[in-house]
């Protein structure tokens, strides 16, 4: 499946995130906007499962938006 | 047939609050009551050595039934943090407490998966060689090997201890047992000198290994979530229990979460929280899951007699 915006928001409300996901900006790192160490965890473990990818800890670095996120996954696949 | 008759705890009176650290590593109070889930941690007496943890579990116990130390046969202490590397642990209790010449000590290294193996270790032991008696101790004090600078574990892991006497006037029994373990991630979690836990690869374990093993073994029993009153899971922090919780797709209130008070006790989360859960009328069938260091995990379903 390819990554959007929409949909990588989508995981990241399955991951029960304080807030209102639908407002977060896409270009500011996702732990800036409300999201903890713990729901940062639990939204790549959701991601790996619903796109079917791997995020090693040495590219956590590269995914910490929306925007690189969507590219991250859509260079995967 | 044997099974558990009664279980007892000790928590030290010493706590360490987790507010007081809020600066230190950048948390809210959020965080602290519903991610962590602890508001405090238990800190044993520096005097206090894992035995001894052990000693004041078992007093607590005589305080809820009579035990005759001549009659106790085995006696078994989950720890991986004994008093000394030589001798066992449970051979120091044993002579603490005075049991019998006649009584078989032996450790099991095993940290939260620790309680479940314990039990199905205990009884098949004592089964074999025809005990009747024995007791099951679970003592793991992680403040002796915590780094007090590293958030991932900080702030989770209290001290205590519990013990259960397993007998042939059982009120539950267990009725399976299901074991695993991930050998190849060994280094997730681990003390060399002190404690390192890669908290996201830890996550990713429990999340996705524990309610597959668990829903794996309710459909060897031909059990559903309708015939199971209450899962004890073991007391990794709130997001670890709610995060199971929500994939094995059950109700809040059968998943009980008892550790704000105290911390994650490792091998005696689980025993901690079935103390309570045996001698509630609605309970009659209780699923118990253990899983973290080794890593390990071990799933077991109990009925009350």
């Amino acid at each position: 499946m390819k990554a959007t915006i929409e949909n990588i928001k989508t995981v990241i409300e399955k991951a029960d995130v304080r807030g209102d996901v639908t407002m977060m900006r896409s270009d500011v790192p996702i732990s800036e906007q409300g999201v903890d160490s713990l729901d940062m965890a639990n939204i790549f473990l959701l991601l790996e499962e619903e796109f079917d990818v791997k995020i090693p800890d040495e590219d956590l670095a590269l995914v910490q938006t929306i925007d690189q996120i969507v590219e991250y996954i859509n260079s995967k696949s | 047939m044997l099974g558990i008759q009664k279980i007892a705890h000790y928590l030290p009176d010493t706590k360490s609050w987790n507010a007081e650290k809020k600066e230190c590593f950048d948390i809210d109070d959020d965080f602290i009551e519903n991610k962590i889930g602890v508001q405090c941690r238990t800190v044993k007496n520096e005097d206090d050595n894992t035995s001894d943890l052990c000693v004041k579990a078992y007093h607590e116990l005589l305080k809820k039934i009579p035990v005759a130390e001549n009659e106790i046969e085995c006696c078994v202490v989950v720890t991986q943090n004994p008093d000394y590397n030589i001798p066992h642990t449970s051979a120091i209790v044993h002579g603490k407490i005075g049991l019998s010449d006649n009584c078989a000590c032996y450790d099991l290294s095993l940290g939260c998966s620790g309680y479940v193996y314990g039990l199905s270790n205990i009884i098949a032991f004592m089964q074999m060689n025809g005990m009747k008696r024995g007791l099951l101790f679970t003592a793991d004090p992680y403040s002796k090997i915590i780094d007090m600078q590293d958030k991932n574990t900080a702030l989770l892991f209290g001290d205590g201890a519990t013990v259960t006497l397993i007998s042939d006037e059982y009120e539950w029994k267990p009725v399976t047992f299901s074991f695993g373990t991930n050998g190849s991630n060994y280094r997730e979690l681990i003390c060399d000198d002190t404690l390192y836990m890669n908290g996201r690869a830890v996550f990713n374990f429990t999340a996705t290994t524990v309610p597959k093993h668990i829903k794996e073994m309710m459909e060897q029993k031909h059990l559903n979530d309708a015939d199971i009153d209450k899962y004890i899971l073991h007391q990794g922090s709130k997001y670890i229990v709610d995060t199971i919780r929500k994939r094995l797709g059950v109700d809040a209130h059968k998943v009980p979460f008892h550790m704000f008070e105290y911390g994650n006790t490792v091998s005696s989360s689980i025993p901690m929280i079935l103390e309570e859960e045996l001698d509630k009328p609605e309970n009659s069938r209780m699923v118990l899951s253990g899983f973290g260091v080794g890593l390990s995990w071990a799933s077991a379903i109990i009925e009350k007699k």
